[in-house]
C-alpha cells in the first residue's frame, strides 16, 4: 500500500511525457484531416477518402500483401548486410594492414548515390526479389560495415589487452569482447540502415516490378489515382515509423549495460 | 625473504634477463635484471612515468621486450601464460561492462573450454576469496572503485595463475579501502602460495607488500637499488608501518626516487 502513491505518480509522470511527445502529431492529423475534408484538388484530395482506400486496399485489395513482399525484401536485404558489415568490418577493425588496404575502395563504394546503382543492378539481375534485395544489402552495408570497424578501433585497449592476457581464443574473443565492445556503433549504423533500407525498398520497386509497396505507388502514380498514391506513401511513413520505434526498443534492451554504465559514470 | 616459500608455492621461477624496451627511439626500460622465486612478493617502485607499466606488459607477455628476455620456469616468455594473471592499472577499463561480475572472473577459463558449471562454480569461490560472494550478479559498473579491482584480482585468481602480475592496482582507491585490499593480496599470497609482482609509485605500499622493493629510476628507467625487506611473513598496517625498520628501508627507497 506504500508503494502506491508512488505508482500513481509515476504513472502520471508518464502520462505527461506521453502528452507532450504526442500533442503536436496528434494535432497535424486531426488538422490536415478536417481542413482536408472538403477539398476538391486533385493533388491533395481529403484524408479520409485516402483513409478509406488504404483500408479498403488492406483488408479487401493487394496492399497486404504488397507489404508483405516489401517487407520480405528489406529484411533479408537488412539482414545480409548486418552478417556481412558486422562480420568483415570486425575483421578490418582488428586488423591495422588491411584496414589500411581497404578504406579508400570502402570511401569510394560508401560515396555511390545508391539509387544511381538501381537500373544497374536491374539489368544485371533482371526482375523479381534479387535485385531489389541487393540494392538494400548494398546500400546497407556501408553504415552498418563502417560503423562496426570505427566501434572496433574505439575500443579501450585494456578490453584487448584483457583478453589477450587471459589467452580467450579468437573466436570467443569476436564473439564475446570485440562485437559487444562495438555494439553500440553497431546498432547506430543498423537504425541508419534501416532508414535508408526503407527508401531503397520503394525505389528499387519502382523498376521491374509487379509487386510491392513502391510497385503499388508508381503503378497508382502513372494511372493518376492519387488517393491510392496517398494512401501507399502513408502506409510507408506509418512503417517507417513502427520500425524506428521498435528498433529503438531493441536498441535499449541490449544496450541496457551501455546507456547505465553511461549513467552510472556521469551520475 | 622467505625462504619458507621456495619449498610450498606452486609457482614457477620467473627470470629477467637484461630486458631493455624502446618505444621508436624513446629509450624506456634499460638493461633491467631482476629474479621472482616462487612465493615471492616482490614490489617494483618508479615514478610516473618511469616505464613501470611498459615493464608490466613485457613480464606479462603482452609486449616483446626491445632485447633482453623474460623467462618463466627456464623458458622464454613471448606471448602471455596460463601461469600468469594479470591486474590492470585501469580496472574499470578491463571488466566487461556487459558481463555480470561472474561472467567477468568465468570468462577466461570459458576460454579455457571449462564447461559452464565448473567454472560458474570456480568463479564463485574466487569471488568469495575476495569477500564478493554477494555482487556476483551485479554489473561491474554497479560496484565501487574497490568492489571493482576485487573483480579485477578474484578474474585473476579464477584463471589459476600461480603468478599475479599488478598495475598499480591500489592507486585509485581511498586510504581505507586501499588498506584492506594491500592485506587482502597478502592473504591471498599466503593462502595460495602464488609469487606476486606489484608495480607501484607508493613507496609506503612498496616496502609494507613485498618481500623485496625493486627501485626504479633514471631515463631510461634502470634498477638502482634492490631492498630485501625483513620485516616477517605478517604484516599490519599499524605494527608494521611504526617499525623502524620499515622507516628504515622506507627512507632508502625515497632517497633513490628522489634524488
Ligand atoms: N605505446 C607507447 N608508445 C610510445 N610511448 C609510450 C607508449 N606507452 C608508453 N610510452 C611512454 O613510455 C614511458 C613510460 O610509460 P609507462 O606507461 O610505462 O609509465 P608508468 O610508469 O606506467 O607511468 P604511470 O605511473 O603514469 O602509470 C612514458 O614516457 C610514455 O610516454
Ligand atoms: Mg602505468
Amino acid at each position: 500500500m506504500a508503494k502506491s502513491p508512488h505508482k500513481a505518480a509515476l504513472r502520471a509522470h508518464a502520462f505527461r511525457g506521453f502528452l507532450m511527445a504526442w500533442w503536436l502529431p496528434v494535432l497535424a492529423v486531426v488538422a490536415w484531416y478536417v481542413l482536408s475534408d472538403s477539398s476538391t484538388s486533385f493533388y491533395f484530395p481529403p484524408l479520409s477518402k485516402i483513409l478509406a482506400v488504404l483500408w479498403r486496399d488492406l483488408t479487401d485489395g493487394p496492399l497486404l500483401g504488397y507489404m508483405f513482399v516489401s517487407l520480405s525484401n528489406m529484411a533479408v536485404g537488412l539482414a545480409l548486410a548486418i552478417l556481412i558489415g558486422v562480420g568483415t568490418g570486425l575483421y578490418i577493425g582488428d586488423h591495422a594492414k588491411v584496414r589500411q588496404a581497404a578504406m579508400p575502395m570502402l570511401n569510394f563504394l560508401r560515396s555511390v548515390p545508391p539509387a544511381a546503382i538501381v537500373p544497374i543492378v536491374i539489368i544485371a539481375l533482371g526482375i523479381g526479389a534479387a535485385p531489389k534485395i541487393f540494392i538494400i544489402a548494398f546500400t546497407c552495408l556501408w553504415p552498418i560495415l563502417l560503423n562496426t570497424i570505427d566501434g572496433v578501433r574505439g575500443m579501450p585497449e585494456e578490453l584487448s589487452d584483457t583478453a589477450r592476457a587471459f589467452r580467450i581464443p579468437r573466436g570467443l574473443t569476436y564473439r564475446r569482447v570485440l562485437l559487444m565492445a562495438s555494439l553500440p556503433q553497431i546498432m547506430a549504423g543498423i537504425r541508419v540502415a534501416i532508414a535508408v533500407a526503407l527508401v531503397l525498398m520503394v525505389i528499387s520497386e519502382f523498376f521491374g516490378a509487379s509487386a510491392g509497396l513502391g510497385f503499388y505507388i508508381n503503378e497508382n502514380k502513372q494511372r493518376f489515382a492519387m488517393v491510392e498514391t496517398w494512401a501507399g506513401t502513408i502506409l510507408i511513413g506509418v512503417l517507417g515509423y513502427v520500425l524506428s520505434a521498435v528498433f529503438l526498443q531493441i536498441e535499449r534492451v541490449t544496450l541496457r549495460w551501455y546507456f547505465r554504465e553511461a549513467g552510472a559514470q556521469t551520475g | 625473504m622467505d625462504g619458507s616459500n621456495v619449498t610450498t608455492s606452486l609457482a614457477q621461477p620467473m627470470q629477467v634477463n637484461g630486458l631493455s624496451k624502446s618505444y621508436g627511439p624513446v629509450k624506456v626500460i634499460e638493461k633491467l635484471d631482476m629474479h621472482v622465486d616462487p612465493g615471492d612478493f616482490v614490489c617494483i617502485v618508479g615514478p610516473s612515468g618511469a616505464g613501470k607499466t611498459t615493464l608490466l606488459r613485457c613480464l606479462s607477455g603482452l609486449m616483446p621486450a626491445t632485447s633482453g628476455e623474460v623467462r618463466v620456469g627456464g623458458k622464454v616468455l613471448t606471448e602471455p601464460l596460463a601461469e600468469i594473471g594479470v591486474v590492470f592499472q585501469d580496472y574499470r577499463g578491463s571488466l566487461m561492462p556487459w558481463m555480470r561480475t561472474l561472467d567477468n572472473v568465468a570468462f577466461p577459463l570459458q576460454g579455457r573450454g571449462v564447461p559452464k558449471a565448473e567454472r560458474e562454480e570456480r568463479a564463485r569461490k574466487c569471488l568469495a576469496d575476495v569477500g564478493l560472494e554477494n555482487a556476483a550478479h551485479q554489473y561491474p559498473w554497479e560496484l565501487s572503485g574497490g568492489m571493482q579491482q576485487r573483480v579485477a584480482i578474484a578474474r585473476a585468481l579464477a584463471y589459476d595463475a600461480h603468478i599475479l602480475l599488478m598495475d598499480e592496482p591500489f592507486g585509485s582507491l581511498d586510504a581505507q579501502t586501499k588498506m584492506g585490499l594491500e592485506d587482502l593480496v597478502l592473504d591471498l599470497r599466503r593462502r595460495l602460495k602464488i609469487s606476486v609482482i606489484v608495480v607501484t609509485h607508493d613507496i609506503d605500499e612498496a616496502v609494507y607488500l613485498a618481500d623485496r622493493v625493486v627501485v626504479l629510476s633514471g631515463k631510461p628507467s634502470t634498477i638502482v637499488d634492490t631492498v630485501d625487506v625483513d620485516l616477517g611473513p605478517e604484516r599490519d598496517q599499524i605494527r608494521t608501518k611504526s617499525d623502524p625498520k620499515f622507516f628504515e628501508y622506507r627512507n632508502r627507497v625515497m632517497d633513490h626516487i628522489m634524488r
